[in-house]
């Protein structure tokens, strides 16, 4: 397929979820008033916790913000692929697509994309908006480090968002692994605390999850203005877990909807 | 062409076959040539296919802005889909209602616009599971018209139904099917109806050693 075509196919999907979301004017004025809420919590959180305690060097709102924020993206962003085979399937839309002249690895990519750019303008927003609002501290930002943090952050999202899909359409149960995820990240990733005050099993089983590395680069990247030279350890680490996981998890999707033609429960949900 | 059986004799399945929606166990199929197993994307290329379900669009999307995306995903670029769009909007008579939110169409409404939608791209191979379901008479009239318009074009037509008064009026051709084999074929200039009718419900009411012993009789 050309670059080109796949332009066109990307813009005719943004296209679509801009306009479905823009008649959806409900859902966004509250989806701003629970984030402004959310914002509000760690504020008084980080105040009733007190300015002493300073987890990894950074100050504790700070630290909230941005692990809340950047874990909100990437666990968002997962569940954009699982969210697409499921509405798919729901909608009865899931063979039309498969009908269609995109394959559907292509087809999932291009859609949770789509999902993880309105993710992107949420977390700025949210990141943006903590700032602004509550004033912690200036932020000291290398811009290399983040995006080079935030790249490789994609890359996983992409791993595990196919290996949901996959989970969805064999077993109709993608959800299990963000229910799995979603409940020992928040224990195990550093979002809210460092992992290091975990004992140290927990600790060990916490590096084992990509999710923690990613949240610690992007915190050194944004609140530590750090170069790719101090980082350069989470950024080997995320590109390990990105060349393991990445094939691993396109080739589950692959497989999971050739046994799905062959057994006829595409659209089983 | 019409395939008619009863509920669960393999009618969609095999339309879903030809459109690569399934993969089979066993046999081949091939369309213009292309084996939908080894050279699945050209054999899906050719093919577009209208799935009797009004769930199968974007129900926040108007009619046009449905068409204009499956259009993209069928490679459908430029000016190209513009016109394809507003061609056959115009064919299936939605034109009125292209900037009408799909999610209140009529039950007819849908049906027309998955047939825009099976066609857009002008595949040589147009596959219709049940296009006259739940259509009152006249929208039924409005419906068949518009495929003997798409087979005029030089489509092939293929028809999943249970209708026989639909097969009679659409297909040059028949296949009756029943629990998953193809126990019927023929020429339809060469039947009459009553025949078809007794040939149907011989074929289709029977125990299974019971049809073959009639299909026999009937060769």
């Amino acid at each position: 397929m050309s670059i080109s075509a796949l332009v066109d196919k990307a813009l005719a999907i943004f296209r679509r979820d801009l306009l479905t979301s823009s008649r959806y004017r409900g859902a966004l004025i509250f989806t701003a008033i629970g984030t402004l809420a959310e914002l509000a919590a760690f504020y008084y959180l980080a105040r009733a916790v007190g300015p002493s305690f300073r987890p990894e060097g950074f100050d504790y709102f700070s630290f909230l913000l941005v692990g809340t924020g950047f874990y909100t993206f990437l666990l968002m962003g997962i569940h954009s692929f699982l969210q697409s085979v499921q509405e798919a399937q729901q909608t009865g839309s899931f063979e039309v697509l498969m009908t269609t002249e995109t394959s559907a690895p292509v087809l999932l990519l291009l859609t949770a994309t789509s999902a993880c750019a309105r993710n992107l303008v949420q977390l700025i927003l949210y990141v943006g908006a903590g700032f602004l609002i509550f004033k912690p501290v200036a932020p000291s930002i290398s811009i290399s480090a983040v995006l080079l943090t935030f790249t490789l952050s994609l890359g996983i999202v992409i791993a595990i968002g196919f290996m949901a899909a996959a989970l969805q359409v064999t077993f109709q149960k993608g959800s299990v692994i963000l229910w799995a995820l979603g409940s020992s990240a928040w224990l195990l990733t550093g979002t809210l605390f460092p992992i290091s005050n975990l004992p140290h099993p927990l600790m060990l089983a916490a590096r084992m999850i990509p999710i923690t590395h990613a949240l610690a680069s992007m915190r050194l990247a944004l609140l530590a203005g750090i170069g790719l030279g101090a980082v350069r350890q989470e950024i080997v680490t995320l590109s390990v877990f990105c060349a393991f996981l990445l094939p691993l998890g396109f080739w589950a999707f692959s497989y999971s909807l050739h046994k799905a033609r062959q057994e006829g429960t595409l659209s089983n949900y | 062409m019409a395939l008619l059986g009863p509920n669960a004799s393999g009618k969609t399945t095999l339309l879903k076959l030809i459109a690569t929606v399934l993969l089979p166990d066993a046999g081949t199929i091939r369309v213009q040539g292309h084996d939908i197993r080894t050279d699945m994307d050209r054999a899906r290329s050719q093919v577009g296919m209208a799935i009797a379900t009004e769930r199968s669009f974007f129900p926040r999307l108007t009619a046009r802005e449905n068409l204009s995306f499956f259009a993209a995903l069928d490679n459908v670029r430029g000016p190209a889909r513009k016109q394809a769009i507003e061609l056959r909007l115009a064919q299936t008579g939605l034109l009125d209602a292209a900037d009408t939110l799909v999610m209140s169409f009529s039950a007819g409404m849908y049906q027309r616009l998955a047939i825009a939608r099976a066609v857009i791209k002008n595949p040589s191979v147009v596959l219709l599971d049940e296009p006259s379901r739940s259509l009152d008479p006249a929208a039924t009239e409005q419906l068949w018209a518009l495929i003997r318009n798409i087979s005029a074009a030089g489509a092939a037509v293929l028809i999943a139904t249970h209708n026989l008064e639909e097969a009679l009026a659409l297909a040059d051709s028949i296949a009756i099917l029943r629990q998953g084999k193809m126990v019927e074929h023929s020429e339809l200039a060469l039947r009459h109806a009553d025949d078809l009718r007794a040939t149907y419900f011989g074929l289709t009411e029977r125990r299974p050693d019971e049809a073959d012993a009639f299909v026999g009789t009937y060769q």
